[in-house]
């Protein structure tokens, strides 16, 4: 056991390869707990939920919790607000050793009232990390006894670390969001869709927001990128959600179906094919003629000029391989398809909470010989990376310098991004990313120093 | 604390498994397990990678809710076992983490249990309890630093080695600490060494563990060594290493400050010498031409008040680095609860200041940056010294920052930062230095246009160096008035809607919408009558203790309903003598009305200008309804303009301070605005407010792409030259109230159930107006 070994015997059967996946019955291991000691990429149900309400942009986020839970989570991400700035503020209990021995409920009960008194905060979320849940706090008594106190919305996210993997914190969220709407389903319908599992980064929600007014088609609310209580509460009115990181979202959207009458559609905005069909997908389904005609010339009109602003890009990239480790499964799919838009054949892609059926996709969309991996680790993606001689990977903040140590290129798919990567403007950025990165010249010395 | 006592409202310190981590970096071959849930690794890891742009894995025993209920025995075992595989370690270190705490895991005991069964495994385990709610990432590093002396099998035959114990300082940092041993001959076994593990340079073949580090041969060795450095003060008897060492094998040891500044550096040189190693020719030159450094920068330092935050080693080293430079560290703080830091710091910093005239003092110890941006705010620092975690105090209060401790996720080479030795010490102080003189460069031609051109600067108060954000603005009134003050956001103000019409359309504006979400000028939720207007100002005086501005903004223009508008401010003039008055307008009857409104006390006025030439004026506005007629083009721009420039004109002249505000629009008035504030300032214009055009549905502008936050800032320094640029604004509604960071309009508005569903539907403003508002962009427009 001198180290030598990539790829744990407990992890082979997450491993797959196009071919097997193409083949039928998808041989892939997938939603399971990460295996002990394999250094999995994944966050824990906190994080899961964190990430998904976090960008209510008026909301008092507080977690309840030692200091390190809010310490490595605030303000990282890049989600923007038009209205209010105070998701962009950290609250801890900050529980300390006492804390733990004596429970803390008090604290919680005090910090909330103070929110109230001092902040006039109207919608706190309670975050419950993992030892919250061992020393027994009840914190929904808590939330429950400030909400009538105060007559304000204080909503548990009951998200110890422990219990499940970030996807369980996006169900988490998802109930939260629906524990806060839930009284307004009677309200009167109004024109127009919801987005949701949008997060605002660099501003995508308005990009999208801006197409769809484009083809005639209202927005209501926006879920959870540049929202607040006011504007959260009308999403019962909308006629169709839109759900953009399916990942996290189809969740509430299934149950705003079920509960509210609402249906949705799933969609992505990166890369120019997936936004077109995407928006041509909303337009139809609101039956509404004069929509689809508008989107069907916009989309048009759009796609050619984009198609055109990326042909240099193209050009250059063309024939090279790209490994993909992302957080969610469908945005691997339109990753997948945006890099064949570039020329570019993926050869490893990894996600780390990717569903049976997306995995089928991807089977269906990679070549043979791809690698595919669930709930990846350091050493494989290593591995892969260098035996599939991909040239560049896109991933997160994690991933990037191992990247560059194995002198690959990256592309950086993350949260804490500064441009919009969605939509027609975003292919573009996206193609030039891709391609300032992987034209550097300092891979020359790289190479140099390898010896190739 | 801050303004929440109950809670840590963002936080100035990490936990203790994070120092732990890093610590484990600095041993040769060794890989690290936490032993708790997944998220506790990653996060970390996140953190570290982004710092020190270098992988750094971290395994996890990924605990789930069965390992929490029934132990995470099976859990740990697998995962030691997976980590050996993958990355074969000489050394492991397991943390453990809050959960594995809580549940009482005893990972000693799985430990032994787990090495007697597999003898084969080549590598050495230590355990370290790390418990997140137990402490600081200071307090981690050191606690792992014990585990490893007192678990690593230690030779204690003398060696006359001396042992250094480095506290979390940067790769760099550890390379000059070593450079600095080497060339004073020493011979000496230096833990944690973190030069290369997080710093490595490329190379032909990745290798998972990087090699670097101190080898577990020479920390066995450290038992035997004639004598134990510890870099730190803040230790802690529990968590000393030396102590540790000396408990155990009789090593005499010394604590003392990190070698910092003149004197920490001196001492550590002096320690040094006294153990067997020689001054070198290079240090003596390094010293001298740090003093020589100190001189020449001696004067901007002077004018320095530093806040320093993080950890307590770090702060009290760069605070008497500060004040052996002349630079008043006026705010000492740290995240970690260490009482001790105001003991050994407080009398030093007090004399510095007392030296340098600076006034009032803090060491805060337990505090998070929610106190940290309030008291640097009321001490007048000019300068952040610390991790990038405060940026947003440096941006919100418009200071310096230097970055030179952990973490930095906002800049690159975090981990190439020097601040030990003459050489590091040199590299801070210019750091500083240059940050002041960044701020000055910037701000000095401003400030004494201020002072003496326009005469409007504060009388001395005794203090000296409080940096140009506090420039006072011209008479009482203005400084509490939130609009035309930037210091005066804790004042008050409330906009009355009282005048529903206006004369001018402006091809950006469609005022039919009103919604409460909407926070923009020209839009109220509902026109009051003069009487409910001196009803909702009574209630706000009662609710609102520090409202000191009454202003009038419409929704449509002030002076185009002006009966509304007088009867207002009379009825308010009765109620309350001492308020102040504000107006906004677009200027077109000012001539019509100046007198009148200064007699009935209005000091202050705001007047949108977007042109001075009606060439350009006859793009934005599509008519001006003038004495009982409509005039279009140029003919409507140049009535408008004629009479903006002779109420500006007018009301300047007689002691009024004016605002003009400017909605700049991309292609049409963005390479003009440098014009307006020319003219204005001529005219006795104030201050000057760009904000960037939102598009509004319906509006004949609403595809009209707006300027970006960074465009108008750009056109705000340009400006700035000729007149006071506001930056602080919010873009206030014409009804709103309180201060401008806290609208509290729709709580007057609707008695307290302000839920907006209460809101007709057709009221909703349909698609999208929203403002690129980052951080700062927030200050965007006007309160008209």
């Amino acid at each position: 056991m001198a180290g030598n070994v990539s790829i744990l015997r407990e992890r082979i059967k997450s491993i797959a390869d196009g071919a097997s996946l193409r083949a039928g019955g998808a041989k892939i291991a997938c939603g399971e707990k990460s295996v002990s000691g394999a250094v999995s990429q994944r966050a824990c149900v906190y994080s899961g939920a964190r990430v998904v309400l976090n960008p209510i942009t008026d909301a008092y986020h507080v977690v309840h919790g030692p200091i390190g839970c809010a310490s490595y989570t605030w303000d990282i991400r890049g989600s923007l607000s038009s209205g209010s700035e105070t998701y962009r503020t950290s609250f801890s209990t900050d529980l300390r050793e006492t804390d733990v021995i004596f429970g803390g409920e008090k604290k919680l009960a005090e910090a909330i009232d103070e929110l109230v008194e001092k902040e006039s905060a109207r919608l706190i979320f309670v975050y419950a990390t993992c030892i919250v849940g061992v020393i027994g706090d009840d914190i929904e008594a808590v939330c429950r006894r400030a909400e009538e106190k105060h007559g304000i919305r204080v909503i548990p996210v009951k998200a110890p670390g422990f219990s499940g993997t970030k996807s369980q914190g996006y169900r988490l969220a998802c109930d939260a969001i629906m524990q806060l709407i839930s009284p307004y389903r009677g309200i009167p319908k109004a024109e127009g869709v919801n987005i949701i599992g949008d997060f605002n980064l660099a501003g995508e929600i308005w990009l999208i927001r801006n197409y769809l007014e484009r083809i005639g088609v209202g927005v209501v609310a926006t879920a959870t990128g540049d929202s607040s209580y006011k504007t959260l509460i009308k999403m019962p009115s909308a006629r169709l959600n839109v759900v953009q990181c399916a990942g996290s979202s189809t969740y509430l959207a299934s149950r705003m179906e079920s509960e509210m009458g609402i249906p949705y559609v799933k969609v992505s905005f990166f890369g120019v094919g997936d936004t077109s069909s995407s928006l041509m997908r909303i337009a139809r389904s609101l039956g509404d003629d004069s929509a689809v005609k508008r989107a069907a010339e916009f989309t048009a009109e759009e796609s050619a000029k984009t198609k055109a602003a990326i042909e240099k890009y193209r050009h250059r990239l063309e024939g090279k391989k790209a490994a993909i480790y992302v957080g969610g499964g469908f945005k691997a799919i339109s990753l997948i398809r945006q890099f064949s838009e570039l020329g570019v054949e993926t050869v490893v892609v990894g996600t780390q909470t990717g569903r049976r059926e997306e995995y089928e996709e991807i089977g269906r969309l990679v070549g043979k010989g791809a690698v595919v991996l669930d709930d990846s680790n350091p050493s494989e993606l290593e591995e892969f990376i260098v035996r599939k001689k991909a040239d560049i990977l896109v991933g997160g903040v994690k991933e990037r310098p191992l990247a560059y140590k194995l002198g690959v290129a990256f592309c950086d798919h993350n949260h804490e991004r500064r441009h919009a990567l969605a939509g027609y403007e975003g292919a573009v950025n996206f193609a030039r990313e891709v391609c300032m990165s992987l034209c550097s010249p300092v891979w020359d010395y790289c190479r140099e120093e390898k010896g190739e | 604390m801050g303004r929440i006592k109950s809670l840590d409202v963002n936080p100035c310190k990490m936990c203790m498994p994070l120092g732990a981590v890093t610590a484990f970096c600095g041993v040769k071959n060794c890989m690290t397990i936490l032993h708790g849930s997944q998220g506790c690794a990653t996060y970390i890891r996140r953190h570290m990678a982004t710092h020190y742009n270098e992988p750094v894995d971290v395994a996890s025993s990924s605990l789930t809710e069965e390992g929490t209920v029934f132990g995470g025995r099976e859990n740990l075992i697998r995962g030691l076992e997976n980590l050996i595989s993958l990355y074969g370690p000489e050394v492991i270190g397991v943390a453990t983490t809050c959960l594995a705490e809580t549940i009482g895991e005893d990972v000693p005991a799985i430990v032994k249990e787990f090495c007697s069964a597999r003898p084969d495994i080549g590598a050495k385990i230590i355990s370290v309890s790390s418990p997140g709610y137990g402490g600081t990432q200071s307090e981690g590093f050191f606690r792992a630093i014990c585990a490893i002396v007192s678990q690593a099998e230690m030779d204690p035959t003398p060696n006359g080695c001396v042992s250094v114990i480095a506290p979390m300082l940067s790769p760099a940092d550890y390379r000059l600490l070593k450079e600095m041993l080497d060339g004073m001959g020493i011979r000496y076994i230096l833990l944690p060494d973190l030069s290369d593990n997080l710093d490595s340079g490329y190379s032909r073949k990745y290798e998972r563990l990087k090699g670097g580090g101190t080898p577990l041969e020479e920390i066995s060795k450290m038992a035997g060594a004639v004598h134990t450095i510890e870099l730190s003060l803040f230790a802690g008897d529990e968590c000393s290493p030396a102590r540790r060492l000396f408990e155990m094998y009789g090593v005499p040891y010394t604590r003392m400050a990190m070698p910092v500044g003149v004197r920490g550096t001196d001492e550590f040189v002096k320690k040094l010498v006294s153990l067997g190693g020689v001054r070198s020719p290079r240090l003596v030159e390094e010293r001298g031409r740090y003093i020589d450094a100190m001189v020449d920068s001696h004067k901007h330092c002077a004018k320095g008040r530093a806040a320093i935050f993080g950890d307590p080693d770090f702060v009290y080293a760069i605070a008497r680095l500060c004040c052996e430079c002349g630079v008043v560290p006026v705010l000492a703080a740290t995240g970690a609860a260490c009482p001790q830091l105001k003991e050994k710091l407080d009398e030093e910093i007090r004399s510095c200041a007392e030296r340098l005239f600076a006034g009032e003092t803090l060491v805060l110890d337990d505090c998070d940056f929610d106190a940290i941006e309030a008291e640097a705010k009321r001490l007048g620092v000019n300068v952040m010294i610390g991790s990038s975690d405060g940026r947003r105090i440096s941006s919100r209060l418009g200071i310096g920052l230097v970055r030179c401790a952990f973490p930095i996720h906002d800049r690159v080479g975090g981990q190439r930062i020097r601040t030990i030795g003459y050489e590091g010490s040199l590299n801070v102080l210019d750091m500083v230095a240059n940050s002041l003189l960044a701020a000055e460069e910037e701000g000095y031609r401003q400030l004494s246009r201020a002072k003496y051109l326009e005469k409007s600067a504060p009388a001395p108060n005794g203090e000296e160096g409080k940096g140009p954000a506090a420039i006072a603005c011209a008479g009482e009134r203005t400084r509490t008035h939130p609009c035309f003050s930037d210091s005066a956001e804790k004042y008050a103000r409330i906009h009355l809607p009282v005048a529903p019409d206006c004369n001018v359309q402006c091809n950006y504006c469609v005022r039919k919408y009103d919604c409460l979400n909407e926070s923009r000028p020209g839009v109220a939720s509902r026109v009051l009558s003069p009487e409910e207007a001196l009803e909702r100002y009574e209630k706000a005086k009662a609710t609102i203790p520090n409202l000191a501005v009454v202003g009038i903004a419409g929704p449509g223009d002030a002076l185009a309903s002006f009966g509304n508008t007088r009867r207002t401010l009379e009825l308010i003039r009765e109620f309350d003598p001492d308020v102040t008055f504000c107006l906004a307008t677009n200027g077109l009857m000012l001539p019509v009305y100046a007198q009148e409104l200064l007699d009935l006390g209005v000091t202050h006025f705001t007047i949108t200008i977007n042109a001075v030439d009606p060439e350009i004026g006859a793009k934005i506005y599509s008519h001006v309804d003038y004495m009982g007629r409509r005039h279009t083009g140029v003919a409507g721009a140049s009535v408008l303009l004629a009479n903006q420039l002779a109420g500006l004109s007018y009301v300047a002249g007689r002691g009024a301070v004016c605002k003009i505000n400017t909605v700049v629009l991309r292609g049409i008035n963005d390479r003009h605005v440098g014009d307006i504030a020319a003219v204005s300032k001529r005219l006795g214009a104030y201050i000057s407010n760009m904000m960037p055009h939102v598009p509004v549905q319906g509006s004949a502008f609403e595809r009209l792409q707006p300027v970006s936050g960074a465009e108008i800032e750009a056109a705000r320094k340009r400006c700035a030259e000729i007149m006071r640029q506001m930056r602080h604004c919010r873009q206030c509604r014409a009804d709103a109230a309180g201060t401008l960071g806290n609208d509290m309009s729709s709580i007057l508005a609707c008695g307290g159930e302000a839920n907006g569903a209460h809101h007709g539907h057709d009221a909703m403003l349909p698609g999208a107006v929203f403002t690129f508002s980052g951080a700062d962009e927030a200050a965007l427009r006007a309160s008209v």
